[in-house]
């Protein structure tokens, strides 16, 4: 009947058809519509994951519930589990969700399954791990989705005519599937199965995603658009939760074979979002059963969960400072490690799940280092075709060439991949590159954890014994970087304790350590804080520092602004602004007048416009992706902002709150940019941008958006990832910091490459010993350089490297001058007054609550070799100083972008206004006077 | 033999690689290859063709490298039924690719050759969506078909690889085909190795909108089609001329321009990561397979959204995501009076 309906012309026709349709369904719905009564629980899976269950175990997805047309469902879910776990169907039900609350809580849920399809159950808060399933509505004629033939022919179906039915769940770049027999046997087949199907079986699909959209495609069968006469082969599945069932009949027109299906989202392809529709024939090289093959399982073999079935791991991607990477049983990890939550083992052959379950913004998956075996030798490096184009990935060609891992684009969803090569893994996120998970596959037949014995590295360093200096200083920084309880805290006068997980190391040559005792023996611990001290000489103004991972009482998010008075370098005002649930404040600047503060919220898509007098907020601007770094044209004050999660930079017009245009960072076609810590030159003409995808630093006509020069940095490495860019006050020069080749790139104006000043010359990576070997008569080392600004005289380059050192280049010769010591996590750097002449340079570190005050040159002579550190000033507030939120806790954590006001780098100290002006000498107020 | 094709299915590839002739078309050995009974193959192959109309395709394409490191394929030959109409393409790689127009009911034979040598050990492919082949049609790599590497090799050595379709009844649309094998599994789609087949149904005829009513109106009468492909950060367009069939590659963001009371054919698809929203100001058009009225289109990548509207007024088309908008993905479609 339907046919026939869609097969007519006239309005009055249709009508017609349509009325008796109706009155058909009614009349079959009112003879046989039943109530179901459905008892669910609501359960936590070995690897951390929730499940639904009804019957001997919670799987995922849940339950498919098959209901006809106008039955009434009820359903009562018990949690068991220890968060909230909810349950809704708005695709049939306006009701809002119910909630159970954790440990034994129960809800009940009804609904009348009023429309046909399939539609996902799920409960608010935990679906994208795992508390999702299908309602499928059938209808109550019996009939099915027609299935287009190999002839063209649309043949009409009956359930009963199917062989089997799939339901296959889209979250995050991960398939979840179940099968129904054709006599209702459900079997899980988990994560990226293979569907199996004798050739010509009529077979039913019913797709549904939960969490960012994706594009379903199968290849080389085609079926019906739901409700149309359209065949198509790739259907949209949009943001937040869609469906979509269709029939097929499996081969036809095509023949048996592995079929692929997949998400067609590039990015979504690249993090291993496919399996494959396998359709077997009775004879020949595709003979077979039609039987399934299940993916990865949440039951499988993964550490403390013996199974002979592959297991799966999963990370959730997160805002929450320290767990950017948190196991889903991170309770369980942290009861081993004592520290991180984001470390997990499993045994060759599992995988490992990553889901972005709990952050706003978009990231990648990408592989910094892995066991050297596990990438193909011949093909597994980046290329390179000397535009700055490289890709981080190996070919597939081979079966175990999954390393590298990563994907061109940042994005939304989540990424799954599975390791066969023992030995350790570490991910992280090319957009916010201190985001780190790790895993060590287990061969279980050998002693102690398997670290491999090499590594490679993501910037192209190979075979790296995993006993050398450098790959445990880079699991020290992980440790580090993932355990807040692992962070330096200058407020208490306890010594510095770090807790390794004390477990036996396979390493190098097969050898077996203890870890916490390898690291303990070569890095230290329990090391006594050097003590807080103010500068002596004031500095002018104040210092607002983002002090990014600050968590408080009245949001969610973390992150808050602490403002440091540097007349008394004392703290005067904590801004959190709970009212917008600010979300990793990361880079700030101001407006010519210093009355308004601009603030990005690197974890979300928002510029805040803050009062710099009140600290209120004026304005929150949604700008595009992770909004990075800030700053404003000195010509005419309209603000840019880098996009780090996107390919261009937001201009926003000076008096406006809305962006204008986002300005590409390539040409189109190319491969996206995602730019983090630009600078504007000097005439506010031109932008220049370090392109974190690309390997380049970009020069940018500001006013026509021409692309001037994209010049590759780090010696060509595949992963040099250049971070922040600084700028001689005239423009002569720029200085880009190329955080994973330890390196500091100087360019001229038009974008030449004139050096490559290599922060670690000195240091060798085997045995980790540091003494001049570049000749300059010093021994320095400069790990991981993220900002390098130049004093607004022009003298100096201080560079902020996260490996705990502060790197001084003199400008005239552009050799370093000089080392300091650093906090953990070393991160930002900006140049503020001195009063009665000169500049300090104010530092921060993510995993310190202290603000280093640098003086390039004390006594003015412009010989940088005394250089030292003026002050340690706190970044704690206790509850005498100002602020809209109270501090929760990670007090004075996690300082990044650091900007001093009045803001007194050449082009903008011109532009400031009096009452700032009169506070600085002759010489500060033109620089270029000097 | 490094880049030789491997023989992993019998000799059809193998010889047929190596000898390549437009004559030597045998399905039966095809079949053999296949270790298939004929019979069942050829059934599987030739699904009821329209012996009117169907058309014979001989096709050679090559993957080159353009500047700027973007990639893109080039026709080299289109044969129909041997009447040779490759003039009517480029003859420089483009992007979006050659613009293959088919008929339901047509055969077509497609030879990818790999003009890019910057990546000796990679493969280019084609893979096809809608039409019909085989699994030795993919154009996927071994670990995704099991089969066979399919795909061509930089090309010094005489590597291609070539590719069987039935553009069977019921595969009427716009279709992409794009890269499969480049340096992944994933392909290099997302770097300019993409293309669109037009199969036109049998009919002859497309359902159109004048902006307030529906009606079928003859292919015949469509002025211009233009291939606008969303990708993430461009519309690439190509416009086919509806009198001498030309292609005219119009490149990023275009400017399309028609005659006032003109039907003009839109064939959009998505590529990339980002959802596209795609409207076309002031116009209704077609919700494919329905008889709805639509003036906006949500687009994910490798969707095809194809819509006839009869030209009445200029106005601006976009793709509506925030972000894509602020990028510059819009342009102008202008009608003259």
């Amino acid at each position: 009947m339907n046919k026939i309906i869609l097969g007519l012309k006239t309005a009055s026709a249709k009508a017609i058809a349509f009325a008796l349709l109706t009155a058909s369904l009614l009349a079959s719905q009112v003879a046989l519509a039943a109530v179901h009564n459905i008892s669910l629980t609501a359960e936590v899976l070995p690897n951390g994951q929730y499940g639904y269950k009804r019957g001997d175990k919670a799987v995922i997805p849940g339950p498919t519930l098959f209901v006809k047309q106008g039955d009434t469902v009820i359903v009562t879910v018990t949690n068991n589990t220890d968060k909230p776990a909810g349950f809704k169907v708005p695709g049939l039900s306006a009701a809002s969700a119910a909630q159970a609350a954790p440990n034994g809580g129960t809800l009940s849920y009804t609904f009348t399954a009023t429309r046909t399809g399939a539609y996902p159950y799920y409960g608010e808060g935990q679906q994208l791990l795992g508390l999702f399933g299908a309602v499928v509505v059938d209808r109550a004629d019996g009939k099915a989705e027609s299935f287009v033939d190999g002839d063209g022919a649309v043949k009409s179906v009956r359930t009963s005519d199917l062989s089997k039915q799939f339901v296959l769940f889209m979250v995050g770049s991960t398939f979840w599937a179940t099968e129904i027999s054709k006599t209702g046997i459900e079997t899980p087949l988990w994560t990226n199965p293979t569907l199996g199907a004798m050739e010509n079986d009529v077979v039913r699909f019913h797709v549904l995603s939960i969490g960012p959209g994706h594009t379903f495609h199968l290849h080389a069968h085609r079926w019906l658009e739901q409700g149309t006469t359209s065949v198509i082969d790739t259907r949209l599945m949009a943001d937040v939760a869609d469906s979509h069932t269709f029939t097929v009949k499996a081969g036809t027109g095509v023949g048996a074979g592995d079929w692929q299906y997949h998400c067609h989202l590039f990015s979504h392809m690249e993090a291993g979002m496919h399996g494959s529709f396998k359709v077997y024939s009775t004879k020949g090289p595709n003979q077979g059963t039609g039987n399934s093959i299940a993916g990865a399982s949440p039951y499988g073999a993964i550490f403390g969960n013996t199974s002979t079935d592959a297991g799966l791991v999963t990370f959730v991607i997160s805002d929450e400072p320290g767990m950017w990477f948190r196991s889903a049983r991170s309770e369980t990890i942290f009861s081993v490690t004592g520290s991180t939550r984001s470390l997990e083992v499993i045994p060759p052959g599992s995988s490992v799940n990553f889901i972005m379950a709990d952050t706003n913004t978009v990231h990648t998956m990408t592989s910094l280092l892995w066991p050297s075996g596990a990438g193909n030798p011949s093909n597994g490096h980046h290329s390179n075709n000397g535009n700055g184009k490289s890709r981080g990935r190996g070919t597939a060609i081979t079966e175990h060439a999954s390393m590298p891992f990563d994907q061109t684009r940042a994005y939304k969803g989540g990424g799954i991949v599975k390791l066969t090569t023992p030995g350790l893994y570490v991910f992280t996120c090319k957009v916010h590159p201190y985001m780190f998970g790790a895993v060590i596959v287990d061969d279980p037949d050998t002693e102690g954890l398997d670290l491999g014995d090499t590594i490679n590295l993501a910037t192209g360093i190979v075979n790296l014994p995993t006993s050398s200096d450098l790959a445990t200083r880079l699991l020290r920084t992980f440790f580090i970087a993932t355990a807040p309880n692992n962070w330096q805290n200058f407020s208490s006068p306890a010594p510095w304790k770090i807790t390794y997980p004390g477990v036996p190391v396979r390493i190098t040559g097969g050898a077996v350590a203890n870890l916490s005792d390898v690291l303990t023996a070569r890095y230290g611990n329990d090391m006594v804080l050097t003590p807080q001290f103010s500068p002596a000489v004031p500095g002018v103004g104040e210092v607002w520092v983002d002090t990014q991972f600050e968590k408080t009482a009245g949001k969610t998010k973390p992150g808050t602004i602490t403002v440091v008075d540097t007349s008394n370098w004392k703290v005067s005002r904590k801004i959190a602004l709970p009212q917008i649930n600010m979300n990793n404040p990361h880079n700030m600047w101001t407006n010519r007048d210093q009355s308004v503060v601009y603030q990005t919220q690197w974890f979300d898509n928002k510029l805040t416009l803050i009062n710099q007098k009140t600290g209120a907020l004026i304005k929150n601007i949604r700008v595009g992706e992770a909004p990075a770094h800030v700053m404003t044209r000195p010509d005419n004050d309209d603000i840019t902002v880098t996009n780090n999660g996107e390919d261009g930079i937001s201009l926003i017009p000076a008096g406006t709150t809305e962006v204008s245009q986002m300005l590409p960072t390539q040409k189109s076609g190319q491969q996206a940019t995602n730019p983090h810590g630009h600078w504007i030159s000097a005439d506010g003409t031109q932008v220049v941008t370090p392109n974190i995808f690309t390997n380049d630093v970009g020069f940018y006509d500001l006013n026509s958006g021409a692309i001037l020069e994209r010049t590759p940095t780090g010696e060509n490495a595949p992963g040099a990832h250049p971070i922040a860019i600084a700028m001689m006050p005239d423009s002569s020069k720029y200085y880009a910091a190329n955080l994973l080749h330890h390196s500091v790139s100087v360019l001229d104006r038009n974008g030449a490459l004139k050096k490559t000043i290599n922060l670690i010359a000195d240091y060798n990576p085997i045995d980790g010993t540091i003494q001049d070997r570049d000749g300059d008569g010093q021994a320095t080392v400069g790990i991981l350089p993220i900002q390098l600004p130049v004093s607004p005289d022009g003298r100096s380059v201080v560079v902020a490297n996260m490996g705990e050192s502060i790197i001084v280049i003199d400008t005239l010769t552009d050799r370093v001058a000089k080392m300091l010591p650093c906090d953990a996590g070393c991160h930002g750097a900006n140049f503020g007054a001195k009063k009665g002449g000169g500049y300090y340079a104010y530092v921060t570190s993510k995993f310190s609550n202290e603000l280093i005050v640098v003086d390039p040159d004390p006594n003015n002579d412009g010989n940088l070799s005394d250089a030292m550190i003026a002050g340690r000033i706190p970044l704690v507030s206790d509850s005498s100083v100002p602020s809209d939120d109270q501090v929760s806790s990670l007090a004075g954590y996690g300082g990044q972008g650091v900007l001093a006001i009045p803001n007194v780098y050449n082009s903008w100290v011109k532009n400031l206004p009096g009452e700032w002006k009169e506070q600085l000498t002759a010489a500060q107020q033109d620089p270029s006077l000097r | 033999m490094k880049y030789q094709h491997s023989d992993a299915v019998g000799d059809f590839f193998a010889s047929d690689h190596l000898r390549y002739s437009p004559v030597a078309f045998s399905f039966e050995r095809f079949c053999r290859g296949l270790a298939l009974p004929s019979a069942l193959c050829l059934t599987m192959l030739f699904l009821p063709v329209q012996e009117s109309v169907a058309a014979e395709h001989q096709i050679e394409m090559a993957a080159e490298q353009l500047e700027d490191g973007v990639l893109a394929y080039r026709m080299v030959e289109h044969k129909v039924d041997k009447v040779n109409i490759t003039s009517r393409y480029s003859k420089q790689a483009t992007v979006p690719g050659p613009t293959i127009v088919l008929t339901e009911g047509d055969k077509v034979r497609l030879t990818i050759r790999n003009g890019i040598t910057m990546s000796p050990d990679q493969q280019v492919s084609v893979h096809v969506h809608g039409v019909h082949y085989n699994i030795l049609s993919d154009g996927s790599l071994k670990i995704i078909n099991k089969i066979d590497n399919e795909g061509a090799y930089p090309d010094h050595g005489g590597h291609f690889y070539t590719y069987i379709w039935d553009v069977a009844p019921g595969t009427a649309g716009t279709w992409p085909y794009h890269d499969h094998n480049f340096e992944t599994h994933n392909g290099a789609e997302d770097r300019g190795l993409y293309g669109a087949v037009i199969v036109n149904p049998a009919s002859g005829t497309v359902t159109a909108s004048n902006g307030s009513s529906i009606s079928n109106v003859p292919i015949a009468s469509i002025k211009k089609d233009y291939v606008l492909y969303l990708s993430d950060d461009a519309f690439w367009g190509m416009e086919i001329d509806g009198a001498t069939r030309q292609q005219t590659p119009l490149g990023a963001n275009p400017l399309l321009s028609a005659n006032s009371g003109d039907n003009v054919r839109f064939h959009l698809i998505a590529m990339g990561t980002y959802l596209n929203r795609f409207q076309l100001e002031g116009y209704q058009w077609v919700d494919p397979g329905t008889t709805r009225l639509i003036n906006s289109k949500d687009i994910g990548p490798l969707e095809n959204h194809a819509f006839t509207i009869k030209a009445l007024g200029s106005a601006n088309y976009m793709n509506a995501n925030f972000s894509r908008k602020l990028m510059g993905m819009k342009g102008s479609f202008v009608v003259t009076q």
